[in-house]
C-alpha cells in the first residue's frame, strides 16, 4: 500500500517541473554552444542535438585543458635557467 | 553574478598559488607529474571560485581530496575555505546519494506497472522524457562532476556554470601559456 502511494507521489513531482523550464534551460544552453550559434536558427534545433552539443563541447574543453596542462609542463621542464624571462616565469609559477 | 574578468582574476590568483605550492617542494619532476599537478590545481581553483554555490564544485573538490597526495594541496588552496567547503560537498553528496537510492527502489518496484497504469499521465511525462533523451543525459552525467546523483533540470543547470567555468579556464590557461612561450623564445633566441 505504501508503495503505491509513494509511487504516486514521485510522478507527481516530476511531472511539477514543467516543460517550459526545460525548455527555457536548453535555450540558454544553446546559446553557450559556439556551433550551434553560429551556423543555425535558434527555433530549427531541436533539444536532444543541443544535449549532443553541449557534450561534445565539454568534452572538446576538457581536452583542451589537458593539452594546455601538458605545454606548460614541459614548457617549465625545458625552462632556460639563466634568461631573465626565465625568472619571470619561475618567479610566477615556481 | 560575477564578470568574467572578475573570474578570470579569481581563478588566476588561486591558480598560481596552486601552481607553486605544487613546484616549491620538488624541483625534479617528471613531466607527466608536472602535468598532473597543473591540472589538478587549475581544476581546484576553478572549483573555488564558485564558492560552493554550485553541485559540481562540490563535488570536483570531494573528488580531489579523496586521493591522499592531493588532500594537502586542496586545502592549502582553499585555506580557511576548505573544511567547510569539504562538510558541505560531503553532506550533499550524502543527501543526493539518498534521493538516488530512493528513486532507484522506487523505480525497480513499479517499472512494469507503471506502463499500464500510468497512461493518461505518461503523455506529460513522456514529452519531458522525450525532449531529454536517456543516453544523452547519461553522458552529460558521465561528463559533469558530481552528475550522476543529479536529476536533469539540475543537471542541465549546472552544466551552463561548468561550461562558463570551464571556459573561463581554458582561457586563462592558454594566456599563461602562450605568454610563457614567448618569454622563452626570446629568452632562446633573444
Amino acid at each position: 500500500m505504501s508503495n503505491r502511494r509513494s509511487r504516486q507521489s514521485a510522478g507527481v513531482s516530476t511531472s511539477r517541473i514543467t516543460d517550459d523550464q526545460i525548455i527555457e534551460l536548453v535555450s540558454k544552453l544553446q546559446q553557450l554552444l559556439p556551433e550551434i550559434r553560429n551556423n543555425r536558427r535558434s527555433n530549427k534545433v531541436s533539444a536532444s542535438k543541443v544535449l549532443q552539443e553541449t557534450c561534445n563541447y565539454v568534452r572538446s574543453l576538457h581536452r583542451e585543458v589537458d593539452d594546455l596542462s601538458e605545454r606548460l609542463s614541459q614548457l617549465l621542464a625545458t625552462i632556460d635557467a639563466e634568461s631573465p624571462e626565465a625568472s619571470i616565469i619561475r618567479s610566477l609559477i615556481m | 553574478m560575477h564578470s568574467p574578468s572578475q573570474l578570470k582574476r579569481d581563478f588566476l590568483k588561486q591558480w598560481l598559488k596552486g601552481l607553486q605550492m605544487c613546484n616549491y617542494p620538488k624541483k625534479e619532476m617528471s613531466i607527466l607529474e608536472r602535468k598532473k599537478a597543473i591540472k589538478l590545481s587549475a581544476d581546484v581553483a576553478m572549483a573555488s571560485t564558485r564558492n560552493a554555490t554550485s553541485c559540481w564544485s562540490l563535488a570536483l573538490i570531494a573528488n580531489a581530496s579523496k586521493d591522499g597526495n592531493n588532500k594537502c594541496l586542496v586545502e592549502h588552496l582553499l585555506g580557511q575555505e576548505s573544511e567547510r567547503l569539504k562538510m558541505a560537498s560531503t553532506f550533499q553528496l550524502a543527501i543526493l546519494n539518498k534521493k538516488l537510492r530512493s528513486k532507484k527502489i522506487i523505480k525497480k518496484s513499479c517499472s512494469v506497472r507503471r506502463v499500464k497504469k500510468l497512461a493518461p499521465r505518461m503523455v506529460l511525462a513522456s514529452s519531458v522524457a522525450k525532449r531529454l533523451a536517456k543516453n544523452r543525459t547519461q553522458l552529460l552525467k558521465s561528463l559533469v562532476p558530481g552528475g550522476e546523483s543529479m536529476d536533469e533540470f539540475s543537471l542541465i543547470k549546472e552544466t551552463l556554470d561548468y561550461i562558463v567555468s570551464l571556459r573561463v579556464q581554458v582561457d586563462v590557461m592558454r594566456c599563461l601559456a602562450n605568454a610563457s612561450d614567448l618569454l622563452n623564445c626570446k629568452g632562446v633566441h633573444g
